[in-house]
């Protein structure tokens, strides 16, 4: 018998990504279509507002939670497919995902929202109301990541499952690594009241692709990495199951989970001790 | 980008999407998904932009119409006015060539509520609306149908 990587043969393969996201998770994939298709208007908004907030369009933190939590929804709704049979129709399940999807709704209704107004989403304690607003969305931030660990304990307590060891383990690590290392990194920026260490300028140089401070400690940094341990961890469990034998393969993944929480430690030290990340970066 | 450009650039796009409606009686399916989907989406994307960007900074509201015409003093709100036109406007036009063809009413027919719904949108729409009546009601007018 030969192993089932991916886990595509539990359900019939589609031809469209798109229909096979429907398919295993459709809540989350309407939520992520919804989210994707805001990415073109706010691409258009930032084309033409020429206001800046730190130094940076106001558009741009917008375009970056749209597609990120695009990608995040888009990842649970694949994964759901490698949850164990029929939880997504009960009604624990039903009810949990709606409060994820209006989790995530409230957000991105805050971040675009604010932009609109041409003022700050996080870290805004200009009125009682929007210092309220941020500490309910902080809130809800958590109860949207916990999808990950939700996901992460079920696929790694699916005794039944058809994946591959080594590849469910690295798909459970990454998913519960997500939660705890997000939680731990979002809250302390929080708790910080800004993700920026040293530096006195209000005009913040970043590099070009990310937006991370290149004159000093950046905090996104460490929960960039932290939030993607569900796909770092998960795309080397693909290939160390590929290439490796069943226990080395296991092994393998979970010294990879290790070196990546060192890894995200790393980031996170060097933001606090004020030190810009990999300064060569464009 | 200047409101300017932008308005030549939407209005350009939607003298397209309603020459392409004028070639559906050969074109279908292209008709369909030019005129009746692609343009009027690309369309939508800008207005939202546009709504986004400029909406919190614009004064009056939907109250009453003095407020409304001080809505349209912004240029960027007046543009994103004139992209709903636009965008809805060819939106019927391709709905009224769509619901045509499935009801066998021949194009020539229809072209008259075509360029009013280009002029003057809501106006097209009820001659189109009016003619759909009339060959419901009126035998003489079905018979008197060419077929496409």
């Amino acid at each position: 018998m030969t192993v089932d990587i991916l886990g595509m043969r539990q359900r019939s393969a589609s031809a469209s990504f798109v229909r096979e996201l429907f398919g295993r998770e459709p809540r989350y994939a309407g939520a992520a279509l919804c989210l994707a298709a805001l990415v073109a208007p706010t691409l258009v908004a930032m084309a033409l507002d020429e206001r800046t907030l730190l130094g940076v369009n106001v558009w741009l933190k917008p375009l970056r939670f749209e597609i990120a939590l695009t990608v995040y929804l888009a990842t649970l709704g694949w994964f759901a497919g490698w949850l164990p049979e029929r939880v997504i129709a009960t009604d624990w399940y039903r009810t949990y995902s709606a409060c994820v999807v209006a989790a995530i709704a409230a957000e991105i209704i805050w971040i675009v929202g604010a932009a609109a107004f041409g003022t700050a989403s996080h870290f805004n304690e200009s009125s009682a109301m929007m210092a309220w607003t941020y500490r309910l969305m902080g809130g809800l931030a958590v109860l949207l990541t916990s999808s990950a660990l939700v996901y992460g304990i079920l696929i790694l307590c699916h005794s039944n499952s058809r994946l591959d060891p080594a590849f469910r383990l690295s798909v459970g690590f990454g998913l519960v690594l997500t939660f705890f290392l997000t939680v731990a990194a979002a809250g302390y920026m929080a708790n910080s009241g800004g993700q920026f260490v040293g530096g006195r300028s209000t005009v913040v140089p970043g590099a070009t692709l990310m937006g991370w401070a290149r004159d000093r400690g950046d905090l996104r940094v460490a929960h960039f990495f932290a939030t993607h341990a569900m796909h770092f961890i998960p795309a080397f469990g693909f290939v160390a199951s590929g290439v490796l034998s069943g226990l080395a393969a296991r092994w393998a993944v979970i010294v990879f989970s290790a070196l990546f929480v060192a890894f995200v430690g790393y980031t996170f030290g060097a933001a606090l001790m004020g030190r810009p990340f990999l300064e060569v970066l464009p | 980008m200047i409101p300017d450009t932008l308005f030549q650039l939407c209005t350009t796009s939607a003298m397209a999407g309603w020459l392409v409606l004028l070639a559906s009686p050969i074109a279908p399916t292209l008709a369909d998904r030019v005129s009746g989907l692609l343009i009027p989406s690309l369309l939508a994307i800008v207005y939202a932009g546009l709504v986004m960007a400029f909406w919190t900074r614009a004064q009056g509201g939907f109250d009453s119409l003095a407020n409304v015409m001080r809505l349209f003093t912004k240029p960027e709100i007046a543009l994103a006015g004139w992209i709903h036109y636009l965008a809805f406007d060819l939106f019927v036009g391709a709905w009224e060539v769509r619901t045509a063809r499935a009801e066998h009413i021949h194009f020539i027919i229809v072209f008259p509520c075509l360029l009013l719904t280009f002029l003057f949108g809501p106006a097209g729409y009820l001659a189109f609306v009016c003619l759909r009546a009339a060959r419901a009601v009126t035998p003489l007018a079905r018979s008197t149908s060419l077929r496409p």
